[in-house]
């Protein structure tokens, strides 16, 4: 039996759609009722999960294998094979700042060092954030949301935000601008560890048939 | 009076084991030491505590009191290569073997440790095909010997084989690191890339994209480190991808999977490495590999091969008839 972790959110029409093309439906249409465990065919089920639980579901072997995006990967820092990449589900990772503000019209990080005081960025990633900056040597205040993070920088809660860009129109309708790409996301498959050696003969005509 | 102590379970990342628990570990640990016994390995037990820099950036440490950098063991085959090179300096072949704690950092910049039960196996002195099946074969005994006869897995790899490559490919440090990191995880698309951003076209950069690979059966296996060597651009690679082979074949009886891309261990692996499954545990339950360069750095220069086995993840999981 395998088990899959299918996201809730706008990746899983998608995903469905691959893995009926690789010959795994799920018995009933995910959404209609309130299951959150459907099985498909007598081998494998799906079980629905928000996005960015995906990946610890995948790493603590509650499922198999899972998808979602390479933020929700990179974010939850779980360990995971990500064999395939969908290259749907396409949007960047990106600083942005309001328009006319020091950092959203010269787009150099130097800018954060004029400020005299560690630069202030909102995110729903703030480990991705803190890396990127670690690794530029720039400190950073971060602040931490779970929504409207654009708002953050729009109201001075912060001088910066980071957060996923996908046409860039809820940026430019709230007066921000895209000062630096963090990470091109997709949608990957992920796989544990032990499952992708112990369930081998299940797993690779599977992996075969998706990529 | 003193306060009460605040915090009163146990730190995350440890535990305490009562009664059947303890019981169950000791069981396990009989169970294993036996078959180490009987194969003529020798118990040695080191202590909680080492000089720094024994262990790598996974140690937990502390300033002692005249300012010298100190650990909590975070790994026992650097403290049995540091007894193997010292006391027992030139003993050809030593077999050795340890049970017990380590703890260690859950990364290099995070101060949160955890503690894990090992127990293990090192062979000293000994380079060559036979001292690696004879590893390979007892870490599997070891498994049958907790009950895990059929529901575990084997799967055979070579860091010395991946190490090659980088350097033939002239890769940097950075670049190794991003390769061994998209092999590991057997990100094929993400390896592609960087191959093609940053590998120049030829033997090296084939060979690298074939470690990620999916993993071949025994019988199978032959046909890929067949590939493996013909595009071996050194023959440092070809020496690492013969010696998987030959471990391989020496190994006979053994169910064993070759894996490429089984480049993960900690960072004094020169040659195979392999990885421990078992059904039940989410995380491999074991592993080990041949580590030639780390009695070295104890100043005798031998070739030394071992295993441990993560009795947190196996214990659970033991059945004794």
């Amino acid at each position: 039996m395998l088990t899959i972790a299918l996201p809730k959110g706008r990746l899983q029409k998608p995903v469905l759609e691959r893995f009926a093309a690789a010959g795994i439906r799920p018995d009933e249409e995910p959404g209609v009722s309130r299951k959150l465990i459907i099985s498909a065919g007598p081998a494998a089920r799906f079980v629905i999960l928000k996005d960015g639980d995906v990946p610890l579901y995948v790493e603590r072997g509650a499922a198999d294998l899972g998808v979602c995006g390479l933020d929700q990967v990179l974010e939850s820092g779980a360990d995971l094979l990500t064999p395939i990449d969908f290259g749907f589900g396409r949007c960047r990772l990106c600083l942005a700042a309001p328009r006319g503000s020091k950092l959203g019209s010269q787009s150099a990080l130097g800018e954060a060092a004029e400020l005299g005081r560690s630069l202030r960025v909102a995110s729903k990633y703030p480990r991705l954030t803190a890396r990127w900056f670690a690794r530029r040597g720039v400190p950073v205040d971060l602040v931490a949301l779970s929504g409207s993070v654009e708002l953050a920088a729009v109201s001075g809660l912060t001088d910066a935000i980071v957060d996923l860009v996908e046409s860039g129109r809820t940026l430019e309708e709230n007066g921000l601008v895209v000062v630096d790409e963090l990470l091109q996301v997709s949608a990957r498959l992920l796989v544990n560890r032990a499952a992708y050696r112990l369930k081998l003969e299940a797993l690779l005509p599977l992996l075969e048939r998706l990529g | 009076m003193r306060p009460l102590v605040e915090p009163k379970a146990p730190l995350p990342g440890t535990q305490d084991l009562l009664f059947e628990a303890a019981r169950r570990l000791r069981r396990c640990e009989a169970a294993l030491c036996a078959g180490f016994e009987q194969a003529g390995y020798g118990e040695v037990i080191p202590p909680a505590i080492e000089a720094a820099d024994v262990f790598g950036p996974e140690a937990f440490r502390a300033l002692d009191r005249s300012g010298k950098l100190i650990a909590l063991r975070a790994d026992f085959t650097a403290q049995v290569a540091r007894i193997a090179a010292t006391r027992l300096a030139g003993m050809s072949p030593l077999r050795l073997y340890y049970r017990g704690s380590i703890v260690r950092r859950i990364s290099p910049d995070t101060g949160p440790v955890y503690e894990r039960l090992q127990a293990g196996c090192e062979l000293v002195g000994a380079s060559g095909a036979a001292a690696d099946a004879e590893i390979l074969g007892l870490a599997s005994r070891s498994l049958d010997a907790l009950g895990l006869a059929g529901r575990a897995r084997i799967s055979l790899g070579s860091t010395g084989y991946f190490s090659a490559l980088a350097e033939a490919a002239g890769a940097s440090e950075r670049l190794a690191a991003a390769l061994h990191d998209a092999v590991d995880r057997k990100d094929l698309p993400g390896l592609r890339a960087l191959c093609e951003q940053e590998v120049p076209a030829g033997k090296a950069r084939d060979a690298i994209l074939l470690l990620a690979q999916p993993p071949r059966p025994q019988t199978a296996a032959n046909e890929m480190l067949a590939r493996a060597e013909a595009l071996a651009p050194s023959d440092d690679a070809r020496q690492m991808v013969q010696r998987l082979s030959a471990a391989l074949a020496a190994t006979r009886g053994l169910e064993l999977e070759v894996d490429l891309g089984e480049v993960r261990g900690l960072g004094y692996y020169t040659g195979i490495v392999f990885n421990l499954y078992a059904a039940g545990s989410p995380r491999p339950v074991g592993g080990g590999g041949r580590y030639d360069t780390l009695l070295g750095r104890f100043g005798d220069p031998r070739p030394a091969v071992g295993f441990s086995l993560d009795l947190d993840a196996l214990v659970p999981l033991a059945e004794f008839r």
